[in-house]
């Protein structure tokens, strides 16, 4: 790579976003806007008796009020379960649903109006925990009707090979653990935001913070029975996603719906503690884990049965279902495998994607397991691991193909930084080291709602002025997709950087690209943009080769001048620009990406199949004071092999940031309730770790080269979480010898194993 | 803002006190004030602001004795290199107030007067209605205890601790002129009325006399930062052999035992502490192992004064 690729980047949005001039959803304002303010359920499960709007609707200022029944189509990212409504009809499922939104002049007015409405509710059966919802109950009690035998489970995946349930009834070194997970939010930092503007043309234009643009866009189509070509959604900057804003959510509905009907924009922004009960975060989640090896320490065989707690709807439900399973088929080879997940409905606020999507929990138990295995065997745990690595260019038994795998240059890299084999078991005690791999996709083969197209299409464009804009629907979420772009481009057109600007997530200007989940966009995106880019190089190498009478395959492209080897020719950019234009003008080429047709032919295939995977191995350093049981990480090595790093500098980001998300989901982090009440539903009391919890960090960038990615390159973005969290467990263990089989570790669980322990 | 007044002298903030008959509120760092407001904890309307009121923030010390105005900011304490040599124990109960941003703005004065808190109390309006309210606010019971007579919320000042450890005093002004009281004898053993000072009341100095010859310091939370206490133990022992250990974050007012060193076992302060401190489920970390952590971090501070 001679050009952007490969530099360590700050991302082209960073002055704005520092100087206060990104323009984040709320930042929008339009003339004779008017703001929305919610009414909220305060029950966790009741019918609606009555719902009494005049004095509110007299209140001053009030200019609309809409409730349940005025929009009344169920939508979901998923279109197997559409199971939610802007609004509470008839009944509410969780505390914090919205029963009614007001629309006034100003925000006070709004709030002022959401005061005077009356609601009268009729309690039902509450069900907070999953245990509750997995019983039978009257039909009256069911969350949602569409549950199957009376009972509130949502979905049960399942998958089996080769019965691994036989083999860990005989086998010799087994290994079996029940953990318990708390459920976790994304915290990220701007609320959402949307505000809906209807326009002369009879459309709608909703700029709103998400991940998902085109899910936004085909949702609404079917809400509001507006067709697609109707509607144009435009991501503005967005102040972090996460998972959390991946979703079509209620209020998108509810200011398309408003603005639709009084002709005026309409935005509606969530408070803090509103962010928090629109959660859609990690699934608490009960695992019941066991794996056996032979007498090598080779694994052969693993089984878990799972219990999610999905609370109120569905969003990502049923894949989180699937992934909690099926991604454990890597970093290590298992041919007796198998798992069943259920995911309950509760009356809690709904869990859906997060970081590391399905996989972080199940990956704390495997990782856990297998340490426990390599105690009780008087093996190294690296060495364990080691012996059981999938190799590059091979298949899992549930038929993931596996490409590039950089494992091994991963755990020797972390070993050897960490002086793991000094110094693991030879800490004094309260001191310990605990290590931990990854694995995770690079993007899902499959979309979520089946079509014939590619996965993502990028346009470039050049014109006279010598300037290539990439046209994409990419969302950039904080991840840096938007540099990306321009890398790419720069690179593929041998042109500086400045010279590349994007136009991106606008569903009525730019290609459609699915969203930012998955991982999938550096990949897939990556793809595209590269192939949009070369494409404009061919065309312009063609007219530069008619012009100039050389051979197109001559010519490169480099440091902003186009030339041959032997300098017959040897012009600049802009030159060559001129030529490219000459009787045509501007045009646009464009690249796209379909990924190969993979994966087996069973139930159940397509969860988790991926183009390529990431793979990582963490080594985590810990102190514990076994007098309170206050646990400090002092240092995590991480090595990640994205395949190539295209930006290193937010790849060392993505990393770090891994780190600390998921040391805030072993040490702190936790959605309390009290009667599906949340008890902590605000930045202070929901204890992200501050600066002074986080520890050092030694980052490794391992790149095993993916033969399908572009420039060689895979995710970075969620895989580099999941070993974490059991490296920081399996520390634990070194220090004072307690297993941690329950998130987050919090200083009185510590305390109290060790003093069961004594 | 008709409603935001800033006086500069005493004379002017407590005639304005007296003008707005209750329905004010002093606003000194306003760290603590502003969410009460934003939750609609504190509805009074007039809001009077003493930063502008001259020397309440300076800070002395003559012969080992402190003085400090009530408006100095928890940083420059920290920073003062004076207090750190004779009074290190207040040093670190500022140190751990909080966050670095919050302390540049935060006082002496507020922090001692920082409202207790509680899981259930300290919420939006919107949350409070989710649960019925409690005693404290507009409800009849306690959404903890369920009683009905009974505030536990906590008094969490940790710089309470370490005043009351050194055995401070402060200096009270209202319209009938100026008092000095024991820091300690202004709390009350009550999470609604938590300090008996009448709401005319500014704190103008806060008196320390003596440098310690011991002391011990420390704070639990979850995080390193920004957290409000679970127990903090602020202990000193002074040239005549008498221990003050100070206790707060578990009960709604600071717990002392002042008792010579002589005859003071370890067993008996844990004894003490355990029966004056009214501790509930009401904090985010769990009652048994915030009971558990006073033997501990008490045991912790006896064993270190043999050191
Ligand atoms: C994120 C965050 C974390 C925090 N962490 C902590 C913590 O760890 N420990 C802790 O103790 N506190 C903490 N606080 C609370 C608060 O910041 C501190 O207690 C601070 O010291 C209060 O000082 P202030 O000057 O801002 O007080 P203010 O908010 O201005 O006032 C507090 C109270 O004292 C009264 N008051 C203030 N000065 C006078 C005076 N001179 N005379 C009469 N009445 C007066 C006010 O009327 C008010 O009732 C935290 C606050 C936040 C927002
Ligand atoms: S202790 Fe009880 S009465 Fe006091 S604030 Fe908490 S819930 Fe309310």
């Amino acid at each position: 790579m001679t050009g952007a690729i490969g530099k360590p980047t700050p991302y082209i949005d960073a002055v704005q976003k520092v100087t206060g001039q990104a323009m984040y959803a709320d930042d929008y304002k339009f003339p004779n806007m008017v703001y929305v303010s919610c009414l909220r359920s305060t029950e966790s499960h009741a019918k609606i008796k009555s719902l009494e709007l005049k004095k509110a609707e007299a209140s001053p200022g009030v200019v609309a009020i809409v409730t349940g029944k005025d929009i009344p189509v169920p939508f979901g990212v998923l279109s197997i379960s559409r199971d939610e409504t802007a609004m509470a009809i008839e009944k509410v499922r969780y505390q914090g649903e919205i029963v009614a939104a007001v629309a006034a002049e100003t925000i006070e007015a709004a709030e002022a109006g959401v005061k005077l409405i009356n609601v009268e509710y009729e309690p039902l059966t509450e069900f907070f925990t999953p245990q509750d919802s997995l019983k039978t109950c009257t039909p009256d009690e069911q969350i949602h009707a569409h549950t199957k035998d009376h009972k509130n489970i949502h979905k049960t995946a399942e998958l089996r090979f080769n019965e691994p349930e036989k083999e860990l009834e005989t086998a010799k070194h087994k290994q079996t653990g029940n953990f318990k997970f708390a459920g976790v939010t994304h915290g990220f930092t701007e609320p959402h935001s949307a505000v809906a503007m209807w326009n002369g043309d009879e459309t709608l234009t909703i700029i709103s913070a998400t991940q998902v643009p085109h899910y936004l866009q085909k949702n609404l189509s079917k809400v509001l029975g507006l067709p697609l070509h109707k509607i144009q959604v435009k991501k503005p900057v967005l102040g972090g996603g996460f998972g959390g804003k991946s979703d079509p959510f209620p209020h998108e509905m509810i200011v398309s719906f408003l603005s639709k009907k009084i002709k005026r924009p309409v935005k509606c922004t969530f408070s803090r503690e509103e962010v928090f009960i629109t959660h859609h975060g990690r699934h608490p989640t009960e695992i019941n884990m066991s794996l056996s090896c032979d007498d090598g320490g080779k694994i052969t065989a693993l089984d878990a049965d799972i219990i999610i707690d999905g609370g109120a709807y569905g969003s990502f439900g049923v894949v989180t279902s699937y992934y909690n399973g099926v991604l454990l088929q890597g970093p290590y080879l298992i041919d007796k495998f198998g798992f069943r997940t259920r995911r309950t409905y509760t009356n809690k606020h709904q869990c859906g994607a997060m970081r590391g999507h399905g996989a972080v929990n199940p990956r704390y138990a495997v990782e856990t397991l297998l340490d426990m295995m390599a105690h009780d065997m008087e093996m190294d745990p690296c060495d364990l691991r080691e012996k059981n690595f999938l190799s590059d260019h091979s298949s899992t038994v549930g038929e993931f193909r596996i490409t590039s795998n950089g494992i091994r240059d991963c755990i020797a890299a972390v070993r050897k930084k960490s002086d793991w084999d000094n110094r693991y078991g030879n800490l004094p005690y309260g001191h310990g080291l605990g290590v931990a791999c990854g694995f995770f996709i690079s993007g899902s083969a499959l979309p979520i709602l089946w079509n014939r197209y590619p996965q993502t299409v990028v346009h470039a464009k050049l014109d006279f002025d010598g300037r290539i804009v990439m046209f994409s629907g990419a969302s950039d979420i904080g991840q840096g997709s938007d540099t990306m772009l321009v890398q790419i481009a720069a690179e593929e057109l041998g042109i500086p950087m400045d010279f590349v600007q994007v136009e991106v997530s606008d569903t009525k200007t730019t290609p459609v690209d699915l969203g930012s989940y998955s991982s999938r966009v550096t990949f897939m995106v990556g793809n595209a943009a590269k192939s949009a880019a070369s494409n404009i190089r061919r065309e312009m190498a063609k007219a530069i080769s008619k012009e100039k009478d050389t051979p197109a395959e001559n010519i490169t492209f480099k440091n902003g001048r186009i030339f041959t080897n032997d300098k017959s020719l040897d012009i600049s950019w802009e030159e060559g620009v001129e030529m490219a234009m000459a009787g045509r003008g501007a045009f646009v080429e464009s690249g796209f990406y379909i990924s190969p047709k993979l994966g087996g032919n069973f139930k159940g295939a397509g969860a988790g199949l991926s183009p390529s995977y990431s793979f990582g191995a963490f080594i985590s350093e810990v102190e514990v004071n076994p007098k309170t049981g206050e646990t400090n990480v002092i240092k995590v090595w991480g090595a990640h092999d994205c395949g190539k790093a295209l930006n290193p500098l937010a790849v060392e980001g993505q990393i770090e940031g891994s780190i600390h998300m998921g040391l805030g989901q072993t040490m702190s982090e936790e959605m309390r309730y009290k009667n599906g009440q949340q008890l902590n539903a605000n930045f202070f009391d929901y204890r992200i770790p501050s600066s002074l919890d986080t520890p050092d960090m030694d980052v490794t960038i391992i790149e095993s080269n993916d033969p399908e990615g572009p420039y060689g390159a895979k995710e970075a973005g969620e895989g580099p979480i999941h070993p974490v969290l059991p490296s920081i467990g399996n520390a634990v263990f070194d220090a004072v010898g307690v297993r941690m089989m329950e998130l987050p570790i919090t200083p009185d669980k510590v305390l109290k194993k060790i003093k069961e322990n004594a | 803002m008709e409603y935001y007044h800033s006086p500069d002298s005493i004379k002017d903030a407590l005639s304005m006190a007296r003008e707005f008959d209750g329905n004010f509120i002093y606003f000194a760092g306003g760290t603590d004030v502003q969410i009460y407001r934003k939750q609609k904890l504190e509805k009074n309307e007039h809001i009077i602001d003493l930063k502008s009121i001259h020397d309440l923030n300076s800070i002395s010390i003559k012969d080992e004795v402190l003085s400090l105005g009530a408006m100095t900011p928890l940083d420059d304490i920290i920073k003062s290199k004076e207090i750190l040599k004779f009074f290190p124990v207040l040093v670190e109960a500022a140190k751990s107030v909080a966050t670095p941003v919050i302390r540049k703005t935060a006082t002496i004065g507020g922090n001692l007067l920082v409202r207790n808190r509680c899981t259930f109390y300290n919420q939006s309006q919107e949350w409070r209605n989710g649960v019925g309210s409690c005693l404290r606010d507009v409800g009849d019971i306690c959404q903890v205890t369920g009683g009905k007579n009974d505030c536990f919320s906590r008094n969490v000042s940790d710089t309470a601790a370490a005043l009351i450890a050194l055995n401070a005093e402060i200096t009270l002004i209202n319209s009938n002129g100026m008092t000095q009281k024991p820091i300690k004898d202004i709390y009350l053993p009550c999470g609604i009325k938590f300090h008996d000072l009448d709401n005319e009341i500014i704190l103008t100095q806060i008196r320390v006399p003596f440098s310690p010859k011991k002391w011990w310091y420390k704070k639990l939370r979850m995080r390193k930062t920004l957290d409000f206490t679970s127990l903090t133990i602020a202990a000193t022992i002074d040239n005549q052999d008498i221990a003050r250990i100070c206790l707060n974050g578990v009960s709604m007012t600071p717990i002392l035992i002042e008792e010579p060193i002589e005859t003071l076992t370890l067993e008996s302060l844990i004894k003490q502490a355990r029966k004056n401190c009214k501790t509930v489920d009401n904090d985010l970390m769990p009652l048994k192992y915030r009971r558990e952590m006073i033997n501990v971090y008490l045991e912790e501070f006896w064993n270190s004064i043999y050191i």
